[in-house]
């Protein structure tokens, strides 16, 4: 199979970018390993903001609802159900439906492949009903299961608080939020007050030091900073962060650079969102983890660059859209991250890791 | 980090401990590679999805060494699980598998 722009993640990032490509005139090819477009905005029922000015206000489903139905009008191959096992020598992408593998050579390639969560690793944590706060949330507003009654919440961020709230909506009992920081790190304050004053109590510079159950946790251990309580729970959702998932632009051979800002070792990109093997562009939370109305933005950046290369769109037009979304994403990016992405680009020429593959 | 005793698992595939991760590292290891060829850690169904941050921070509390001076692993196709009958397509216009010796580059008949 050949095509014009091969992208590898249907998210909010892979259909931006899509979206900015196909309506150019370009033939693009979307694989992604779900049955459906959108990613994980499927199971994303909070209202997110900031969004690009281009959106009103919505939910997260309901935004990629929206993306899907814009991708419909153009010449868009959607590949569901299939996933990149690896990349030929020839440079063509081995892609499988899960019967056969087949090679999809492509003149550009944008990965937004997006991140994934980080773990908190405390005893006995492989025990059932131990699992990430995003699981979670995919357990209740995708699949409508409950995956608890009675929870804790490890970790404090935005995305804790929300899914928290999101788990009581459902009438799952929050009995605590447990912060190893000595304060809550969520930037949204009112959901840490709509917490608390619903009696949910926060339990910093504390930490889980043990669970257990017999095949299912049952009760766990909580050191506070004085003393140690004793919980009987079933559901215990962590939230160790998240990271770009890096096997895809690892197999490529591009160079990564370390940020903490943007979630730890991210592949190394210019402002073009162009990565250091030039057929291969970067999207999303892959260039940097961020909110969603950034990421919309990073795909539409990627994107442009794409439509450029490929002589869809003058270099002189390319540049002042460019410029115009770089500003945006300047106003709508948390600072640290924008300021960790700006730091980054910075190193594009000097990446720590390169070559890395021929060892 | 919060704390963890010996026996906290650490890659739940492969049912390696914190003290397996840590032998390696008193005996010198000092990346994700050295405490998986040792281990088998990261050699499960997930290929490494899970652990490859949990090694990296023992490996920084017990060494001191900053997140960015301990290396990724090694991500090798396939990226995540594969029936063989599934790799070993029909297909006569390319190779099926991308073996290990693929990714060698030869220079005058020998390895880079």
């Amino acid at each position: 199979m050949k095509t014009d722009v091969l992208i590898i993640g249907g998210g909010p990032a892979g259909l931006s970018a899509a979206i900015e490509t196909a309506s150019r005139g370009l033939d693009v090819t979307i694989v992604d390993e779900a049955s459906k477009l959108g990613g994980q905005l499927n199971q994303q029922t909070q209202a997110l903001r900031p969004l690009p000015s281009v959106h009103e206000p919505m939910r997260g489903f309901e935004l990629a609802d929206k993306l899907i139905e814009q991708v419909k009008g153009f010449n868009v191959r959607p590949l569901l159900n299939h996933r990149v096992v690896g990349f030929y020598a020839d440079g063509s992408a081995g892609i499988t439906d899960e019967e056969n593998v087949f090679p999809v050579k492509a003149k550009k390639i944008i990965v937004a492949s997006g991140a994934a969560e980080k773990a908190v690793a405390f005893p006995k944590w492989t025990l059932p009903g131990i699992m990430t706060i995003g699981a979670a949330q995919t357990l209740i507003n995708r699949d409508f299961v409950m995956p608890g009654r009675e929870a804790v919440i490890v970790g404090s961020s935005d995305f804790a608080m929300e899914t928290a709230i999101q788990l009581m909506d459902v009438g799952i009992r929050v009995k605590a939020i447990i912060e190893k920081q000595n304060g809550a790190l969520a930037k949204e304050q009112e959901k840490v007050s709509e917490l608390s004053r619903n009696g949910i109590p926060f339990y910093f510079n504390s930490f889980i030091r043990e669970a257990r159950g017999n095949g299912q946790v049952a009760q766990i251990d909580i050191e506070l900073p004085d003393e140690v309580i004793t919980l009987n729970v079933d559901l215990i959702c962590m939230d160790g962060g998240r990271a770009p998932i890096l096997d895809v632009f690892y197999q490529l051979g591009c160079s990564f650079g370390f940020q903490e800002e943007l979630g730890g070792w991210v592949p190394q990109y210019s402002n073009t969102f162009q990565t250091d093997r030039e057929d291969v562009f970067i999207a999303g939370n892959a260039a940097g983890i961020s909110t969603q109305g950034p990421l919309l933005l990073t795909g539409m950046i990627a994107g442009i660059s794409v439509s450029e290369e490929l002589q869809a769109i003058s270099p002189a037009e390319a540049n002042e859209i460019r410029d115009a979304i770089w500003k945006e994403l300047g106003l709508l990016e948390c600072k640290e991250v924008y300021t960790g992405r700006v730091k980054h680009l910075e190193n594009f020429t000097s990446p720590v890791l390169k070559d890395q593959f021929i060892s | 980090m919060n704390k963890l005793d010996k026996t906290t698992i650490i890659c739940r595939c492969e049912e390696i401990s914190c003290e397996e991760v840590e032998e390696v590292i008193s005996n010198g290891g000092r990346t994700f590679d050295d405490v998986k060829r040792i281990t088998r850690c990261g050699m499960g169904p997930c290929q490494a999805k899970i652990c490859t941050s949990m090694v990296a921070e023992i490996i920084h509390q017990q060494t001191g060494l900053s997140p960015s001076e301990i290396p990724l692993p090694r991500m090798r196709m396939p990226l995540s699980p594969i029936k063989l009958e599934t790799l070993a397509t029909n297909s006569t216009s390319f190779s099926a598998v991308k073996s290990v010796l693929d990714e060698v580059e030869l220079e005058e008949g020998k390895v880079r």
